[in-house]
C-alpha cells in the first residue's frame, strides 16, 4: 500500500474522544421549501389531468368507434387514475415536510422519508462535481435541485431537491469553495 | 516479461526538478544515452506512424465480429423467410457470404489504411475511424490503467494491443492495435513512470534543494522515491501463481459456463432440436412424460434426477472449461505500487491495477467453496457507471481464482496490512431482519397461494406453498445468521451470506457517501440500517442497533474528513 495522503501544511492530529467526534444526531435539520410539496401535488393534479383528458377524449371522440368492453371500462379508468394520483398526492403532501437537509463544515446532509426515513451524508471532499437542476415547473415556482456527485456512482447521487434557487445557488457555490474540493 | 534497464543515475550536480525531467528524457530518448537498447524509446517523434501489417488482421477480425453481431439479429428473419439449411450451397448464399467475407476483409485494410498514431511529447495521439474519424489525444499521466492484449494470431509474430484509459469515463479509451510487444512494454513501462512522476509532484510541490546531495538521500526525498519506484517498475514480484488444478476447482465451484455458453448462443437452437431428437430417438419424450400419468412419479423423478445430473457433470465440464480458457497460466504479480493479473489460454490479457485504487476487498465462498475450502478473492477498484464489463475481464475487479484459505489471508495481508476477515469479533444483525421480510415480503403471497388451494381444494398449491414459505424462511434464517458487521481502527469488514460466506474488506476512509435507514418501527426498537457508498459500489448492513449505526457512520465520517486522503 503506498500512502498517497495529501499531507497538509500544518497537521494536527490530536487525540480524540468518541464524544468529541462530531455526530451526525446533533444535526441542525433545516426544511426544504414549502412550495416543493404544493408544486409535487400540483404536478400530481396535472398529470391526472391529462391522462383522464386523454381517456375522455378517446371515449368522447366521433371518428371512429370503440369496442364495447372499452366503452365500459371508462368509468374504471378514470376511477383508477383519480385513485393513484391521489395517493400519490397523499404520499407527498407528508413526506415532503420531511425533506430536511443540514450543512456542516465537512459535509451535507440529507433527511427524508416517510415510513423508512433515511439520513445520508455526503462528505465534501468526496464531491466531483456539482449540479443545479431546474425543471419547467421549478423556474416557474422559482425552485431549483441540487444535485451532488461523488464517485459512488449514478445510483448514489446525492440530491436535494425543492431548495429556493437562491439557496441552491449559494450551496453550490459553499461547495465548489471549499478547499476540499478538487482534492479527489 | 521484464526488461532489464540499466541503472541510469547522473551525478547529483543538477538541482531536484531538473533532475526528474532528466531522469525522464533518459528514459523517453533512450537512443541519447548509452542504452543498449534503442527499441525502448517510446517517443516516435513528430511523424505519425502506421500500425504493423498484422493489425489488418485484427481489424477484419474486428469488423467481421461486429458485423456478426448485427448479423446474428437478422437470422432468426432470414432463416423464417428463406430456408437457408436448405439453400446453403445456392449460389446466392455464396455469393452474398463471399460479398461479406470480401467486404470485411477491405473493411480491415481500409480501417488499417485509416489509422495513425504517434507518442508524441508525453501524449498519445491517434487518429482513427473510418466514417466517422476521430482523434484521441491522451496526456501519458493522465492515464490509469495500461492493458496488454495478445490476441493468439499476434503472438507468433510478437505484436501486442496496448489498451490505455483514463480514470473518466468508460469511452475515453484508447487502443494501440498492433505494436511490437517490446514497444509495449516500453510504453506500459512509461506511461506508469510518468504517473508516478505526476502523483509525486502533486504531493510534494517543493523540492528541497538543500537535500539535493547523495549524502542526505536517506531522507524519502522525491528523487529518492521516484528512484525507488522507478527501480522497483523493472523488478515484478510473483504474489500468486494458480496451476491447472485451482483453475479446475475454479471451474467446477464456479459456474464458468457462460464464457462458452456465451460464444455459442447462436447455435441454441439447433442443439436443443438436436437434444430433443436424440432423447426421442432413445425412446423418451418429454411431452410424454409429463403429459400422460403412464409413470410413477416416483420413477418420473428417476428420470429428471438422473437428466439433472448428466445437465450438471456436462455444465460441470463446460465450466472447468471457460475456466481454463481465462484463468491459464494465471500469475498476479506486484511491481511497485500495482498489481498486474495476467492469464488466458488463447488471448494473454493483462489487467494492471494500481494498489492505492482498490476500494475493497471481497473474499467469496460458495458452499462447495467450503467444502473444499477455497476462497475466490476480488480486489475492488472504482467501477465507471454504465461500464457493463464482463466480470472477468474486467480491469475493475481483479480476480484471483480459488486460493486457499491460507493464501487469501496472505493476499488479504499483503493488500491491506493488519486485515483479518475471520478474526473479527461480528455485531450481528437483529432477528427482526427475518420477521420483517417473512412480514412485508413474502407473507401475502403465501396466504394467497394457500386460501387458493384451500379453496379450490389443491392439495399440491398448499403444500407447495408451504414449502417454499419454509424454505424462503430458513433462507432469510441463514442470512440473518451470517450478516454481520466489525470494525476495528483501520478497516471497517462486512461478513454475509447464506450458505457461502462472503467477506468484505474496506478502508473507511475510502467512504463517498454514509447513509443511515430507519423505517418508524425500527426506530421504536432502536434499530437502523447503515450503508456506506464506495466507488466499487454500496455495502449495507441492515437492522443493527441504532447506538452502534451511530456511532460507526460518525466515525466513518470522522476518518473521511480529518484524514482527507484521497480515495483513488
Amino acid at each position: 500500500m503506498t500512502i498517497s495522503a495529501q499531507q497538509e501544511t500544518v497537521f494536527s492530529n490530536n487525540q480524540l474522544s468518541v464524544e468529541e467526534i462530531p455526530s451526525l444526531q446533533t444535526l441542525a435539520l433545516l426544511p426544504i421549501s414549502k412550495k416543493y410539496r404544493t408544486l409535487n401535488i400540483l404536478s400530481i393534479g396535472l398529470i391526472a389531468l391529462v391522462l383522464i383528458g386523454i381517456a375522455s377524449a378517446l371515449r368522447f371522440q366521433s371518428f371512429w368507434s370503440l369496442p364495447e368492453g372499452l366503452l365500459q371500462a371508462y368509468p374504471y379508468v378514470v376511477a383508477g387514475i383519480v385513485a393513484v394520483g391521489s395517493l400519490w398526492a397523499l404520499y407527498h403532501f407528508f413526506a415532503d415536510v420531511r425533506i430536511f437537509y443540514a450543512i456542516r463544515e465537512q459535509d451535507i446532509s440529507k433527511q427524508s422519508g416517510l415510513i423508512f426515513r433515511k439520513l445520508s451524508c455526503q462528505p465534501i471532499l468526496r464531491v466531483q462535481h456539482v449540479e443545479v437542476n431546474r425543471g419547467p415547473l421549478d423556474r416557474w415556482a422559482g425552485l431549483a435541485s441540487l444535485q451532488v456527485f461523488s464517485a459512488g456512482g449514478e445510483m448514489h447521487t446525492f440530491e436535494i431537491p425543492g431548495l429556493s434557487i437562491e439557496r441552491a445557488e449559494q450551496l453550490r457555490e459553499f461547495i465548489l469553495a471549499h478547499k476540499d474540493i478538487g482534492a479527489r | 516479461m521484464t526488461i532489464s534497464e540499466t541503472p541510469s543515475h547522473q551525478a547529483p550536480t543538477l538541482n531536484q526538478s531538473k533532475e526528474l525531467k532528466e531522469d525522464t528524457a533518459l528514459k523517453s530518448h533512450g537512443q541519447d544515452a548509452n542504452m543498449e537498447e534503442p527499441k525502448l524509446k517510446v517517443e516516435t517523434g513528430d511523424e505519425w506512424q502506421r500500425l504493423s501489417l498484422i493489425s489488418i488482421l485484427y481489424f477484419t477480425i474486428r469488423n467481421f465480429t461486429n458485423s456478426a453481431q448485427v448479423l446474428i439479429y437478422t437470422i432468426p428473419a432470414l432463416a423464417i423467410s428463406f430456408n437457408i439449411w436448405d439453400n446453403l450451397l445456392s449460389p446466392e448464399v455464396l455469393i452474398g457470404a463471399g460479398i461479406l467475407f470480401l467486404s470485411t476483409s477491405v473493411s480491415g485494410v481500409i480501417s488499417f489504411l485509416m489509422y495513425k498514431f504517434r507518442v508524441h511529447n508525453q501524449h498519445v495521439e491517434i487518429h482513427h475511424g473510418v466514417f466517422q474519424r476521430r482523434y484521441t489525444n491522451l496526456p501519458l499521466w493522465r492515464i490509469q490503467n495500461v492493458k496488454i492484449e495478445r490476441p493468439f494470431y499476434y503472438r507468433p509474430f510478437g505484436y501486442a494491443l496496448v489498451v490505455l484509459d483514463t480514470a473518466g469515463s468508460g469511452k475515453e479509451e484508447a487502443k494501440i492495435v498492433a505494436v511490437p510487444e517490446d514497444y509495449a512494454e516500453a510504453l506500459k513501462k512509461q506511461v506508469l513512470y510518468e504517473k508516478a512522476l505526476h502523483d509525486e509532484g502533486d504531493l510534494d510541490c517543493l523540492p528541497n534543494e538543500d537535500l539535493s546531495d547523495e549524502q542526505s538521500s536517506s531522507f524519502p526525498t522525491p528523487r529518492t522515491r521516484t528512484k525507488a519506484i522507478d527501480s522497483s517498475h523493472s523488478n515484478e514480484e510473483v504474489l500468486n501463481r494458480r496451476s491447472v488444478k485451482d483453475i479446475i476447482i475454479h471451474g467446477i465451484t464456479n459456474n464458468r459456463v457462460w464464457i462458452i455458453l456465451g460464444a455459442a448462443a447462436p447455435f441454441y437452437d439447433d442443439v436443443f432440436g438436436l437434444v430433443s431428437e436424440w432423447l426421442a430417438d432413445k425412446g423418451l419424450q418429454l411431452n410424454q412424460l409429463v403429459g400422460e400419468q403412464t409413470v410413477a412419479w416416483w420413477q418420473f423423478g428417476l428420470y429428471a434426477f438422473v437428466i439433472l445430473m448428466m445437465l450438471m457433470a456436462l455444465v460441470a465440464l463446460l465450466s472447468v472449461g471457460g475456466a481454463l480458457f481465462t484463468f491459464y497460466g494465471y500469475t498476479l504479480s506486484r511491481t511497485g505500487d500495482r498489481y498486474i493479473r495476467r492469464s488466458g489460454l488463447l488471448n494473454k490479457l493483462e489487467v494492471s491495477m494500481r494498489a492505492s485504487r482498490i476500494q475493497m476487498i471481497t473474499a467469496k465462498q460458495d458452499w462447495l467453496d467450503k467444502i473444499l475450502k477455497r476462497v475466490n478473492l476480488y480486489f475492488e477498484q472504482n467501477s465507471t457507471a454504465g461500464q457493463q464489463m464482463q466480470e472477468l475481464m474486467s480491469p475493475n475487479k481483479l480476480i484471483v481464482p480459488s486460493v486457499t484459505e491460507d493464501e487469501a489471508f496472505a493476499l488479504s495481508q499483503e493488500v491491506m496490512p493488519g486485515c483479518d476477515l475471520r478474526g473479527q469479533d461480528y455485531q450481528t444483525i437483529s432477528k427482526r431482519f427475518i420477521t420483517f421480510w417473512l412480514l412485508a415480503g413474502w407473507t401475502l403471497p403465501f396466504i394467497t397461494f394457500f386460501t387458493i388451494g384451500a379453496v379450490s381444494s389443491h392439495l399440491d398449491i398448499m403444500l407447495g406453498s408451504l414449502v417454499v414459505f419454509s424454505a424462503v424462511s430458513l433462507l432469510l434464517t441463514l442470512r440473518w445468521w451470517r450478516w454481520g458487521i466489525a470494525y476495528d481502527s483501520k478497516y471497517v469488514y462486512i461478513r454475509r451470506g447464506r450458505i457461502g460466506i462472503d467477506y468484505q474488506c474496506f478502508e473507511p476512509y475510502k467512504a463517498q457517501q454514509v447513509i443511515v435507514k430507519q423505517s418508524v418501527f425500527m426506530k421504536r426498537r432502536k434499530q437502523a440500517t447503515v450503508k456506506f457508498v464506495l466507488a466499487s459500489g454500496a455495502v449495507t448492513v441492515p437492522f443493527l442497533p441504532e447506538d452502534y449505526v451511530n456511532k460507526l457512520a460518525d466515525s466513518v465520517l470522522f476518518e473521511v474528513e480529518s484524514t482527507r486522503r484521497s480515495w483513488m
